[in-house]
């Protein structure tokens, strides 16, 4: 059978339009002639053509398909969340008795006060957030500096740089664990231990390779007569950086921030490790000792509370972060 | 001009990169300063004393409890100031903190690791400051073997010692139709009451811990119970015996009450805070453990004071014995001389005086009683019994915990041999235990002699290596 | 262009003022910051690793030991426990996580109204932080008869299953848990690479009279070819570094039917509390990672006939 990689150039001369006289497809010009937009335009089109779409037997069949994968997302995407919010405010012994029944002895809506104040989940909610934002200070200034240098600046050792942090991407982390703990215990330049400081997490965040490469390669593909132009008219590097490269940086900055936020919060294995001080320990640390020290209503009311940020953010940033996500699906081959 | 400007850029690049890596391989152990402030002060200056305070997740008025005490420390010591820090003894806790100096001065830990610490020399040789204490002498010799190497030198200073117990929920008995008043004396007795509350409540009847080595710290408390050892010492060999019989009778035992009787609930892989949740919520109605969890069932996991009760493992069979075990106070082997003899004197205030003193003992019930934590925790005497009998009437006035419900473990542990813990690798043995705990308790088929000889070798082979 | 002669006379003073002057110095003031965080944790512990896994240390004092380590990590028996669970685990992976979002992807791509919705639904758990995401599911496995799966497969009259609590169920368990949490971002990701399918294609096999199966087959399959490879590796490479799933659930139990590699690597540096084995650590750490490294190579050299171009 024919696969089809290569567009038969026939076809692909003919885009249809709003004015088009397409020669493909029937059902299409009969779109185009009734005036206006067509339907499906070609351009937009997926696997299935307007033409397919309306046959009564595949209208019926997409419908009981679409009705299901709904049915099946909401069960298991939202099913496992709107659990969590009901059991965060139900007494203990009806989660363990009847978990699957909404409220049968009342609700409790003080576990989330007992969580936020006695267990003092607050302490580690605001220690969560420091992380994330002194993670993110770091991975921002050795992004936006090292990529800013090596796409724009380009040294000629530029290209050592490079190869040396493409080549980071090829170890996995679990060879980093061991040595970089003992560099956390004796960093050099420092003198004393990092453990239970909170520059334990924010420094190692910022060696991250893919946010470089991801600056460099954008800022590498921004125009280059504009930084000419600010040279000649005499700007230094530092403007350049500043008025020049940042300011056009902002869709790229807006993604790398986000996902570095959102790796930040979601952050375990590491700041178990270095961050040994319940006091200074982030949420993803505390919760898993927490089960034992306190009731469960309580603590399923604190996994709640834990998740509200990253689906905060989920809801509101959405689309940067799903085309963010994406970004792996335009790479082919 | 390219070639230069190159030239000059690589080069500072690598001078940047030498630097670091120059940095990181001359920064050896040796430049971790003095645990704490001022060292040898002058007497006008009070030194800093970093000590532990009660393990993360404690409720706030065992933390009150704690601070009022400090104050009266203080007090009575102006020139010494004490920080204190949460603390629980695990994993990469210890070690990371020794290497990277953020070990506080006085910390606890556990009889079982104590030996080993002294052996590598990681704890402070406190002997003189120790000696100065005036019922240095008074020590049990069991429970002061503990703290000492091979010289007699002291290391430490134990604070807790405990017995193994068996601990019964006394409302799961009266409501399966049992006596709580008559717990069981024998294994046979645990294994139908156990069947009588399962079949009758849904509940576990009988629970064992399985994970992070508690599953070969109680198989070991089964395997003493029934007369075996895991261990045999013969003029300084070691042989690991895990395979003995009363391993294997214990093994056997929990097969049946998992597999025959269906008496032990639906969830193995309990350990030591786990399986005191599942006992606090009234999930499960007997199970073995150390016998000072007391205050943990009653503070951190909410449970009724009144369904709580106590009583001796059954022993079974001659040379049958009951696992004893005990906390340490320890000095950070980094500490100087002004601070070894601060961290005794607050070891002497804050773990000793009570049992020794009776106005200290008094006062410290008090506050202990005033902010609700448990007084009058079953207990084994560091000194000796008539000690321990005389300090607990002094402070009989603030007894919180209903000694009717614990009466079964008190009258009945000083007729039991007290064995120690295993001391060859401890954990390693532990943990290897604890695969075939799990194993016994999820597989049917699980063929524990045979896992129980792999552990002999595995063992064995790092007794030998050392 | 200076001449030959001039350049001899030039000192290595000017030699470095025409540098700082020519925005050399600038430059590396910028890459500072990348240097200095790159070299201290990330290039220094990388070299590192290499370097203690021919040691022993007990953080004071090293020794070489040459090859001991990797003897001692390869007669462990846990090591073979440990490899045969993680290809378990990556299989059994690899069998639920690889296709579902495939056919999930396609499916929503056809979706015309609320696809919104759809998206964002699927890739609602990817955003639950992994630690609750574990937690909450440890507690829906429960393996009382209340537990909150076993009350679902009550309702369909199945008894309740011990989950995690069986040797044989508990991977199995882990897997359903590890997927829900990861198998969004797989679904996001062939979204993308379905959008930027040519639609002139679907146009050219219609004219040929192809159906919708057809199409399926002969275009989205072989225009998706690259993002599948890409996807099947790194889902290897990620699914073999497992260590959140069996850490929180089983803790490697039970009786070691989770434990994975990377939970041996924890055991050996950081279980014990007096001290840990870090050398036997970091041996294991490499081997994983030239396993993987070799896997990879091979990988690409056999899917270079295949991939698109």
């Amino acid at each position: 059978m024919t696969t089809y990689s290569q567009v038969p150039p026939a076809v692909a001369e003919e885009r249809v339009g709003p004015d088009a006289n397409a020669k493909v497809g029937g059902t299409r010009r009969r779109i185009a002639r009734r005036g206006g937009a067509p339907l499906f335009d070609s351009s937009e089109r997926t696997l299935m053509s307007g033409f397919e779409r309306r046959k009564r037997s595949v209208r019926f069949t997409l419908f009981a398909i679409n009705a299901l994968l709904l049915i099946v997302l909401l069960v298991a995407g939202l099913g496992p969340i709107i659990w969590l919010a009901k059991s965060a405010i139900t007494p203990t012994q009806d989660t363990l008795r009847t978990p699957m029944e909404f409220f049968p002895g009342g609700t409790a809506w003080d576990n989330l006060w007992k969580a936020w104040v006695d267990v003092k989940i607050s302490t580690q909610f605001l220690n969560t957030i420091w992380v994330a934002v002194g993670s993110w200070l770091v991975q921002m200034l050795v992004a936006t500096t090292g990529g800013f240098a090596l796409a724009i600046l380009k040294p000629a050792y530029a290209k050592v740089v490079n190869a040396l942090i493409i080549g980071t991407l090829l170890v996995p982390s679990v060879v980093l664990l061991v040595p970089l703990y003992l560099t956390i215990l004796n960093p050099p330049l420092i003198g004393h231990s990092l453990i239970n400081t909170f520059w334990a997490v924010w420094l190692p965040a910022g060696a991250s390779a893919f946010n470089v490469v991801l600056m460099s390669r954008f800022m590498g593909g921004l125009p280059s007569e504009i930084f000419e132009a600010a040279r000649v008219d005499g700007a230094g590097p530092f403007r350049l950086f500043w008025s020049l490269a940042l300011p056009m940086s902002k869709p790229i900055l807006g993604v790398v921030s986000i996902f570095a936020v959102l790796a930040a919060w979601k952050d375990y294995l590491w700041p178990l490790l270095v961050l040994r001080d319940p006091a200074i320990q982030p949420l993803s640390v505390r919760l898993p000792t927490l089960q034992q020290a306190i009731e469960l209503d309580v603590y399923l009311a604190a996994l709640a509370i834990s998740t509200l940020i990253p689906i905060a953010i989920f809801l509101i940033f959405q689309r940067l972060i799903l085309r963010g996500a994406g970004l792996g699906g335009a790479i082919k081959g | 001009m390219k070639s230069l400007r190159y030239k000059l850029g690589a080069a500072g690049t690598a001078a940047v990169l030498a630097v670091t890596l120059a940095a990181c391989s001359g920064s050896g152990s040796d430049t971790d300063p003095a645990t704490s402030g001022a060292t040898g002060g002058s007497s006008a200056e009070p030194i800093t004393l970093r000590v532990v305070s009660l393990i993360p997740g404690s409720d706030q008025a065992a933390f009150d409890a704690f601070d009022a005490q400090v104050a009266q420390f203080e007090a009575a010591n102006p020139d010494i100031k004490i920080k204190s820090e949460e603390y629980e003894w695990t994993g990469p806790t210890f070690t990371a903190q020794l290497a990277g100096g953020t070990l506080p001065d006085v910390f606890t830990i556990p009889f079982t690791d104590g030996l080993t610490l002294i052996e590598n020399g990681q704890l402070a040789d406190i002997t003189a400051d120790f000696n100065k204490l005036d019922y240095a002498d008074t020590f049990n010799p069991n429970v002061l073997a503990q703290v000492q190497d091979a010289n007699g030198n002291v290391f430490g200073v134990p604070t807790a010692a405990y017995g193994s117990a068996l601990h019964y929920n006394r409302a799961l008995f009266e409501q399966a139709g049992l006596d709580p008043n008559s717990p069981p004396t024998t294994w046979d007795e645990v294994r139908a009451d156990a069947k009588t509350i399962s079949d009758k409540l849904g509940v576990a009847g009988f629970a064992q811990m399985a994970a992070s080595n508690t599953g070969g710290w109680q198989l070991t408390v089964a395997t003493y119970a029934r007369g075996g050892r895991m261990e045999v010492e013969n003029g300084g060999a070691v042989t690991v015996t895990a395979d003995n019989e009363g391993t294997l009778k214990a093994l056997q035992y929990l097969h049946d009450l998992r597999w025959d009787d269906n008496s032990m609930g639906a969830d193995f892989l309990l350990d030591w805070g786990t399986v005191n949740q599942g006992f606090g919520a009234g999930q499960i109605g007997m199970y073995t453990s150390g016998s000072d969890i007391y205050t943990n069932l009653i503070q951190a996991q909410g449970m009724n004071p009144a369904d709580y009760g106590a009583t001796v493992i059954p022993l079974d069979g001659a040379d049958s014995g009951t696992l004893g075990g005990g906390t340490i106070a320890a000095v950070n082997v980094k500490a100087d001389d002004a601070h070894k003899a601060a961290a005794v004197r607050w070891m002497d205030f804050y773990y000793m005086q009570k049992l020794i003193n009776k106005d200290a003992a008094v006062l410290d019930a008090k506050t202990l009683n005033e902010s609700d934590q448990a007084v009058g925790v079953p207990a084994l005497p560091i000194f000796d019994k008539a000690t321990f009998d005389e300090s607990r009437v002094w402070v009989k006035d603030y007894i919180n915990v209903d000694q009717d419900h614990v009466s079964f473990f008190n009258d009945g542990i000083g007729a039991q041999a007290l064995v120690p813990e295993p001391k060859a690798h401890t954990q390693e043995l532990y943990a290897a235990l604890d695969v075939v705990v799990q194993a016994v308790l999820t597989d049917k088929n699980a063929d524990y002699t045979s896992m129980l000889k792999d552990v002999n070798k595995q063992i064995q082979s790092l007794i030998d290596a050392d | 262009m200076s001449s030959t002669t001039s350049r001899q006379r030039v000192t290595v003073v000017t030699r470095l003022t025409r540098w700082i002057t020519g925005g050399g110095l600038s430059t590396l003031t910028f890459l500072l910051p990348l240097l200095l965080i790159f070299g201290i944790f990330s290039w220094w512990p990388i070299l590192r690793a290499g370097v203690m896994s021919f040691q022993e240390t007990n953080l004071v004092t090293s020794q070489w030991v040459g090859f001991d380590n990797f003897v001692k990590v390869f007669h462990d028996p846990s090591f073979f426990i440990a490899v045969k669970n993680t290809a378990y685990f990556a299989l059994l992976a690899l069998v639920f996580g690889y296709p579902v979002p495939l056919i999930g992807a396609v499916l929503i791509s056809e979706v015309r109204r609320l696809k919104g919705l759809y998206t964002a639904l699927a890739y609602l758990p990817v955003v639950v932080p992994p630690v609750v995401a574990v937690l909450l599911w440890k507690f829906f496995y429960s393996g009382s008869a209340t537990g909150v799966f076993n009350t679902v497969l009550g309702w369909v009259g199945i008894g309740p299953q011990p989950w995690i609590q069986d040797a044989h169920m508990a991977m199995p368990s882990l897997v359903l848990a590890a997927t829900w949490g990861a198998a969004g971002g797989t679904v996001i990701i062939y979204l993308a690479a379905l959008t930027s399918v040519p639609p002139e294609l679907y146009d050219a096999a219609e004219v040929d009279g192809a159906g919708i199966w057809r199409k399926l087959w002969n275009v989205t399959m072989p225009q998706l070819r690259g993002v599948l490879f890409i996807t099947l590796i790194l889902q290897i490479i990620g699914t073999a570094q497992v260590f959140l799933e069996p850490f929180l659930f089983t803790g490697g139990g039970p009786a070691n039917a989770t434990l994975t590699i990377l939970l041996l690597i924890y055991r050996y540096a950081f279980q014990n509390s007096l001290g840990g084995d870090y050398g036997a650590a970091t041996a294991l750490s490499l081997m994983l990672a030239a396993f993987l490294a070799i896997l990879s190579l091979v990988y690409f050299q056999a899917t270079k006939r295949w991939s698109t171009s």
